[in-house]
C-alpha cells in the first residue's frame, strides 16, 4: 500500500510539475509577443481573442484603397494584400499569402522592394520601381514603405501606386524631342505628313522647297511635284499614299515646280511609324539635286572636250610622224627629230595645264621652246612685245614652230656657235587690223647662211 | 523481418489569418519540406473555425504546434521562426 501510494504522488508530483512547465512557457511566449492569439474560456464555449486587434480592420480598409496595398510582416511576408494588388501581380491571395513578397516578383524588382523595406525601417520610404510584364507594356509603381505595427507582429505597409502612364507620357516626350532634334539638325529639307497628307513636322531647311510656314497645310498642294516617267507617279500624291501604304522610296528624281530656290530634288519618303505596326503618315526627305546636275553637266563637258583633245592630239602626232618620217634618211635621225617634236608638243600642253587650257602668251611658249637650247646665264635671246594672248590650239601649232626655229638655230644658225644671238619680236603690231602683226625671227653672230639641200619641215612651216 | 515506422504527426493551432498564424503556416511547411521531408503527417487546425478543439490539447496561445505522435507529447508555442528550436523540440524521446 506504501510504496503504491508514493507511486502515485510521485506521478502526480512529475504530473504537476508538466503543467507547471507548460504553463511558464505560455507565460513567456506571451510575454515575449511570439503569439497573437489567445484562447478564452466563456461561460458557454471555448472564444478566440486576437492580441492588438481584429486584422479584418485593417483589411477592410486596405481593399477598398484605389493603389495596391499590402500588409508584410518583419520578413517581408505577405500577412494581406488587396485585390488591386493580386491582380497586378497576377496571382491570388490565398497564392501569395504567407509567401515572401520580394520572392513574388522578377528578380530585380523583388531586390529593389527588398532595399526599399529595409530603408523604411523606421520612417516612410518610396522610390519608382519598373514591373517587366514580359511582351506587354512594363508598368511603373511608385511603391511606398511604411513601418507599421499588426497587433504583436512588427511589419510594413506597402502601396503601389500605379504611374505608368505618366511615365510612357514623358517617354513619348522624351523621343518627341529627339526626333524634332534630329529633323531640325538635318542638312535637307525633312517633311513629316499625317495619313492626310497634311503637313505636321518640317525643318529649317525645308523653306527651299516652301517660302512660308507648311505646317497644317497639304504637302501636294504647296508642294506640287513632277517626276521622271519611270517613276510612273503623276503627283505628289501618289508618291506619299505609296508610301502610306507601306512602301518606303528611295532616289525619286523630281522637280518642285513652285519651290522658290531649287527645281531638281532627290526624294526619299518612308512610312512614319510611332508606336507599333500602324503607320500614322510619311517622312520625306528632299534633297537639293541642282548641285549634283550642274556637276554632272560639268563633267560631261570635260569628258566630250578630253576625247575631243586626245582626237586632236593623235591626229597631230600621226602627222609629225609622217613628215618627220620623209625628211629622215635614218632611223637614229628619225628618232631624234621624232622625240624632240613631241617634247615641243608637251612643252606647251605643260604651259596650258598650267594655265587650266586657257589663252597663252606667245613670250611664254617661246621661252619654253628656247629653253633647253640656251644657257641660263648667257644673253643669246631678245623677246619683244610678244604679250599677245592666242588660243590652245594656236598655242600648239605656234609651239612646233618655235621648236623647229630653235633646233634649226642650234644646228646652223646663231646658237651653233659661241655669240651668236636670237631676237623675236611682233612688228607692225600697233598698225595692223583687229591686232594682226608680224612675228620677225632674227639670227645674228652665226655662220654664213646656205640654202639647204633639202626642203623639210621647216621650210615648209615658214611657207605655209 | 522488417520493423514498421512508427506513426508521426504533427497538429498546428492557428486562428484565422494573424501575422503570427500565417508565419507559423510558412515556417512549418518549409521546415517539413527543407529538413524533415516525408517524416510528418501534417494537419493545421484553425481554432476561429472551431473553438472547441482547443480542449483535446489544452491549448492557450496561438499558434502552437503539437508533436501528437510519437509520444510523448510535445508542445511549441509561436510562429516557428527559430528552426533550430523547432528541430530540437520536435527530436526530443522520439527514439529516432
Amino acid at each position: 500500500m506504501t510504496s503504491a501510494s508514493s507511486l502515485d504522488n510521485d506521478l502526480l508530483i512529475a504530473d504537476l510539475r508538466h503543467r507547471l512547465a507548460e504553463a511558464e512557457e505560455t507565460l513567456r511566449a506571451i510575454r515575449d509577443n511570439e503569439v497573437d492569439a489567445l484562447v478564452m474560456r466563456g461561460s458557454q464555449a471555448e472564444e478566440i481573442f486576437t492580441i492588438g486587434g481584429d486584422p479584418d480592420s485593417y483589411r477592410t480598409f486596405m481593399e477598398v484603397m484605389e493603389p495596391g496595398a499590402a500588409a508584410l510582416d518583419g520578413s517581408g511576408r505577405v500577412l494581406y494584400a488587396n485585390s488591386t494588388l493580386t491582380r497586378l501581380l497576377g496571382t491570388s491571395l490565398a497564392q501569395l499569402q504567407g509567401k515572401v513578397l520580394a520572392d513574388a516578383l522578377a528578380a530585380d524588382t523583388g531586390k529593389e522592394i527588398g532595399q526599399l523595406l529595409g530603408e523604411a525601417h523606421t520612417t516612410r520610404q518610396s522610390r519608382e520601381v519598373r514591373f517587366p510584364r514580359g511582351e506587354e507594356v512594363d508598368r511603373h509603381f511608385i511603391v511606398m514603405a511604411s513601418p507599421l505595427q499588426f497587433g504583436t507582429t512588427s511589419g510594413h505597409a506597402v502601396t503601389f501606386a500605379d504611374v505608368t502612364e505618366r511615365v510612357l507620357n514623358e517617354g513619348v516626350e522624351q523621343s518627341e524631342h529627339a526626333a524634332r532634334a534630329v529633323i531640325a539638325s538635318a542638312n535637307e529639307a525633312v517633311l513629316v505628313c499625317d495619313r492626310d497628307g497634311v503637313i505636321t513636322h518640317a525643318n529649317a531647311a525645308a523653306r527651299i522647297v516652301y517660302d512660308g510656314n507648311p505646317i497644317g497645310q497639304v504637302f501636294a498642294d504647296i508642294i506640287p511635284l513632277r517626276f521622271r516617267d519611270s517613276t510612273g507617279f503623276l503627283q505628289a500624291d501618289d508618291m506619299l499614299a505609296k508610301v502610306i501604304a507601306g512602301t518606303p522610296l528611295r532616289g525619286i528624281e523630281a522637280t518642285a515646280s513652285k519651290a522658290p530656290k531649287v527645281k531638281d530634288y532627290l526624294i526619299s519618303a518612308a512610312p512614319l511609324r510611332i508606336a507599333g505596326d500602324r503607320i500614322s503618315g510619311a517622312v520625306v526627305t528632299m534633297v537639293d539635286l541642282s548641285e549634283r546636275m550642274a556637276a554632272e553637266k560639268q563633267q560631261n563637258l570635260l569628258t566630250r572636250e578630253f576625247d575631243h583633245r586626245v582626237k586632236n592630239i593623235l591626229a597631230l602626232v600621226v602627222s609629225i610622224s609622217a613628215r618627220t618620217a620623209s625628211n629622215t634618211d635614218t632611223l637614229q635621225a628619225f628618232q631624234k627629230a621624232f622625240s624632240g617634236r613631241i617634247e615641243a608638243l608637251a612643252a606647251t600642253h605643260t604651259l596650258l595645264l598650267e594655265k587650266s587650257w586657257s589663252s597663252l602668251e606667245l613670250r611664254s611658249i617661246v621661252m619654253s621652246e628656247l629653253t633647253p637650247f640656251i644657257e641660263a646665264t648667257a644673253d643669246q635671246v631678245t623677246i619683244e612685245g610678244l604679250n599677245v594672248a592666242i588660243t590652245p590650239q594656236t598655242a600648239i601649232s605656234f609651239g612646233l614652230i618655235v621648236h623647229e626655229l630653235a633646233t634649226n638655230a642650234v644646228k646652223y644658225g646663231a646658237l651653233s656657235q659661241q655669240g651668236g644671238h636670237i631676237t623675236v619680236r611682233a612688228v607692225g603690231r600697233d598698225d595692223g587690223k583687229n591686232g594682226a602683226f608680224v612675228l620677225e625671227w632674227r639670227e645674228s653672230g652665226g655662220p654664213r647662211v646656205t640654202p639647204p639641200r633639202t626642203k623639210g619641215v621647216r621650210t615648209r612651216g615658214h611657207h605655209a | 523481418m522488417t520493423l514498421a515506422k512508427p506513426p508521426r504527426k504533427l497538429i498546428l493551432y492557428v486562428a484565422g489569418q494573424t501575422p503570427k498564424s500565417l508565419a507559423a503556416i510558412a515556417n512549418l511547411e518549409r521546415i517539413c519540406a527543407e529538413d524533415l521531408p516525408g517524416q510528418y503527417a501534417v494537419e493545421v487546425i484553425d481554432l476561429r473555425q472551431d473553438p472547441k478543439l482547443a480542449r483535446e490539447h489544452g491549448i492557450v496561445a496561438i499558434p502552437t504546434l503539437v508533436r501528437e505522435l510519437p509520444i510523448p507529447l510535445r508542445k511549441l508555442i509561436g510562429d516557428l521562426s527559430d528552426t533550430h528550436k523547432v528541430l530540437t523540440n520536435l527530436k526530443l524521446g522520439d527514439g529516432a
